[in-house]
C-alpha cells in the first residue's frame, strides 16, 4: 500500500506552492461540550487532487467540512484555503459546497436550471445578467452532471439522486476551485456510484478541480479518490484507497462494528499499515477492542 | 349596491370610502409579492408575532396621548410608533431565535403574548384615563383588531404608497439574494450571500407591510394578506415568476372582492377579505383535486 504518513501533506509542500486546504493542528470541540470533536487534524490537500476522507457517523466529518469552510471556527490551529482565510475564499467563490443533505426548500418554485444558475447571480450589480463565462459555466456543470436532460423540471420533482446531481452541479458553476462534497453518494444505489465516480473523474479532468469528498462509505472512497484518510476525531492517512485493509477498516468503524455485534477484537492499525505519528487516538483507553 | 353607491356616489361619501380602496389594492400587491416567500419560509407565525405587536404599539400610542382626535400629525404619530413595535419586534423574535435554547417557535410565543397583554393593558388604561377627561378615545379595540374601513384616510394611504414603493424596489435590488436564502440558507452563505442582511431586510418588510395593512385589515386578521395569497399562487403553478404573478393577482383580487363584500354586507374589512381570500385558497385546491383526478 502507498503512504503519505507525514501530518498528512503531498508534493506540493515540498515545492511550496499554496495548498488547496491546508490544516495545521486544528482541533474543536463545541462550548460546553468537555471532549473535542477533532484533536490535532493536520492536513494538506494539493489543487488537483481528489481526497477522500473516511470516517463512521460521528467521527467529525461535518465539522471538518464546516471548519473548511469557514462556518464554524477551530477552537485550536489554522486553516488556509489557497492560501486564504476560509472565509475569504469561501467570499472569492473559490469553494463548492455540496451538503450532505439539502437543506434546500423543495417546494420552492425553482427549475434545475435555475437551482444551478444560482450562484452566478450572486454578487451581480441587480440590473446586471451573468456574462458568457458564467452562462458557458452553467451549461458544463448541467452536462457534465446529466442535469441538463431534467434541467427544466421543478426542483422538487427530480429523484434523490438527480437532486443531488442537481445541487454538485450548482456548486460547480460558480466555477470552484475546490469543491466540497459532504456524504454525497447517501442513498445512492450501486449503478448511481459508478456513475458518480466517473461524474468526479469528468470534473477533475474538465476544470482541474481539486475534490475533497468526506463520507462513511467506503464505495464512494474506493472508487473516485485517489488518496484517502480516516477520521475519527484524529486523522490519519493512508495513502491510496487500495491501502484500506479490512484491519484498517475495522478500527476505524470499530463503534459501528461494536454497535452491531458487541465487543470485537480487531488487530487493526499495526505499525506496518499506519505510521502516521499523530495516530495516538486509540491508545487512549477508551475500552479499544485490539487493547 | 351599495358599492356604486359609496365609490361612486356622492362626492362626500366616496372620500369616506375611497381611502380603503386605495389602501387595500396598495398593500395587497405588496403583501402577495411578499407572500410566496413568506410561505415558502414557513414565516406565516413570525407575521402573526409582529402583526401583534403592532397592537401593544397602538396601546402605546394611546398612552402618550396620540391618535386622539382627528388630527392628520396624530395618526401619524400612531403609525410611526406602531412601526416602531412591529419592527422591534421583528428583530426581537430573529435574535431570540438565534440563541441555542430557543427556537423560533417559541420566541414568536412569546413575543405574541406579551404585545397582546401589553396592548390590552395599555389601550385599557389609556381608555379609562380619555374617559375620566370627557374625551372619545381615538381607537376602538374592535377595529384595531379586525380593521375599519372608515378608519383609513388619506393620510395611510400616503403611508402604504410610500412603504409599497420602498418594499417593491428593495426587493427588486435584492431578489437575488433573497431568493438564495430563501430556497437554500446553508447554500447561499457557501456562495457569499450576506444571509443576515437578507433575513433582517425580510423581517423588516413584512413588518411594515403589516402596519401598512394594519389599519384595514386588523392586527389579528394582516398576516392573511401575506399567507393566504402565496398559499393560493403555490397551488396553482411550480415555476417562479408564474407563482409571484399568480400572487399577485390572487391578492388584489382578494382585497378588491373582499372590500365589495364588506361594503354589500356590512361587515368589518378584516374578516371580509380574509374569508374571500380563503375562498380562492379553497377553490383553487378543489379544481387542482376535480383536475387531478380527472
Amino acid at each position: 500500500m502507498t503512504e503519505s504518513h507525514e501530518p498528512i501533506r503531498g508534493a506540493g509542500a515540498a515545492r511550496g506552492t499554496a495548498a488547496a486546504i491546508e490544516f495545521d493542528r486544528v482541533g474543536f470541540a463545541f462550548e460546553g461540550s468537555g471532549r473535542p470533536v477533532l484533536e490535532d487534524i493536520s492536513l494538506r490537500v494539493e489543487p488537483g487532487e481528489r481526497l477522500g476522507i473516511l470516517g463512521p457517523n460521528g467521527a467529525g466529518k461535518t465539522t471538518l467540512v464546516r471548519i473548511a469552510l469557514g462556518l464554524l471556527a477551530p477552537t485550536s490551529g489554522g486553516v488556509r484555503v489557497f492560501g486564504r482565510s476560509p472565509s475569504q475564499a469561501r467570499a472569492e467563490g473559490w469553494v463548492g459546497y455540496v451538503p450532505q443533505r439539502t437543506g434546500a426548500e423543495l417546494a420552492f418554485p425553482l427549475s434545475v436550471r435555475q437551482v444551478v444558475e444560482m450562484p452566478t447571480l450572486v454578487g451581480l450589480r441587480p440590473w446586471a445578467r451573468p456574462g458568457p463565462e458564467a452562462r458557458e459555466a452553467v451549461e458544463y456543470a448541467l452536462g457534465v452532471t446529466g442535469c441538463g436532460e431534467f434541467g427544466d423540471r421543478p426542483i422538487g420533482r427530480v429523484s434523490g439522486g438527480q437532486l443531488q446531481r442537481a445541487m454538485i452541479a450548482r456548486a460547480l458553476a460558480s466555477r470552484p476551485r475546490l469543491l466540497l462534497l459532504d456524504e454525497p453518494t447517501v442513498g445512492i444505489d450501486a449503478v448511481g456510484q459508478r456513475q458518480f465516480s466517473k461524474m468526479l473523474e469528468e470534473i477533475r479532468e474538465g476544470l482541474g478541480v481539486t475534490v475533497v469528498v468526506v463520507t462513511h462509505d467506503l464505495r464512494t472512497i474506493a472508487a473516485g479518490c485517489d488518496r484517502v484518510a480516516c477520521l475519527h476525531r484524529n486523522l490519519h492517512s493512508h495513502g491510496s484507497p487500495e491501502g484500506l485493509t479490512p484491519g484498517v477498516l475495522a478500527e476505524v468503524f470499530r463503534h459501528d462494528v461494536e454497535g452491531v455485534f458487541g465487543a470485537v477484537h480487531v488487530d487493526a492499525h499495526r505499525a506496518e499499515e499506519c505510521h502516521d505519528p499523530s495516530h495516538t487516538h486509540h491508545a487512549e483507553g477508551d475500552g479499544h477492542a485490539h487493547d | 349596491m351599495r358599492t356604486i353607491e359609496y365609490l361612486f356616489g356622492p362626492p362626500e361619501l366616496a372620500a369616506l370610502f375611497w381611502p380603503a380602496v386605495a389602501v387595500g389594492l396598495l398593500v395587497s400587491a405588496l403583501c402577495a409579492v411578499l407572500s410566496p416567500l413568506v410561505v415558502l419560509r414557513r414565516m406565516s407565525f413570525i407575521g402573526q408575532g409582529v402583526s401583534h405587536a403592532a397592537f401593544a404599539g397602538v396601546g402605546l400610542a394611546m398612552v402618550l396621548g396620540l391618535g386622539a382626535g382627528s388630527a392628520a400629525g396624530g395618526d401619524w404619530g400612531v403609525l410611526v410608533v406602531v412601526a416602531l413595535a412591529c419592527v422591534a419586534s421583528a428583530v426581537g423574535i430573529a435574535a431570540l431565535s438565534d440563541r441555542k435554547g430557543l427556537n423560533a417557535d417559541t420566541a414568536i410565543g412569546i413575543v405574541l403574548v406579551t404585545a397582546m397583554a401589553l396592548g390590552f393593558v395599555m389601550i385599557q388604561h389609556a381608555s379609562e384615563a380619555m374617559r375620566a377627561r370627557d374625551e372619545a378615545p381615538g381607537f376602538g379595540v374592535e377595529s384595531v383588531l379586525f380593521g375599519s374601513v372608515l378608519g383609513v384616510r388619506w393620510g395611510d394611504v400616503v403611508a402604504a404608497g410610500a412603504v409599497v414603493a420602498v418594499e417593491m424596489s428593495l426587493l427588486w435590488w435584492f431578489r437575488r439574494g433573497l431568493l438564495f436564502w430563501a430556497f437554500d440558507e446553508v447554500g447561499a452563505v457557501s456562495v457569499g450571500v450576506r444571509t443576515g442582511l437578507v433575513r433582517t431586510l425580510l423581517l423588516v418588510m413584512l413588518a411594515l407591510a403589516i402596519v401598512v395593512t394594519m389599519r384595514l385589515a386588523g392586527v389579528v386578521l394582516a398576516t392573511a394578506l401575506l399567507v393566504l395569497p402565496g398559499a393560493t399562487a403555490l397551488r396553482c403553478s411550480a415555476r417562479l415568476w408564474p407563482v409571484f404573478g399568480i400572487s399577485a393577482v390572487a391578492g388584489v383580487l382578494g382585497v378588491g372582492l373582499g372590500l365589495v363584500v364588506s361594503f354589500e354586507l356590512d361587515w368589518q374589512p378584516g374578516p371580509a377579505i380574509v374569508l374571500t381570500q380563503v375562498a380562492g385558497y379553497v377553490v383553487v385546491r378543489v379544481v387542482g383535486a376535480v383536475f387531478r383526478s380527472g
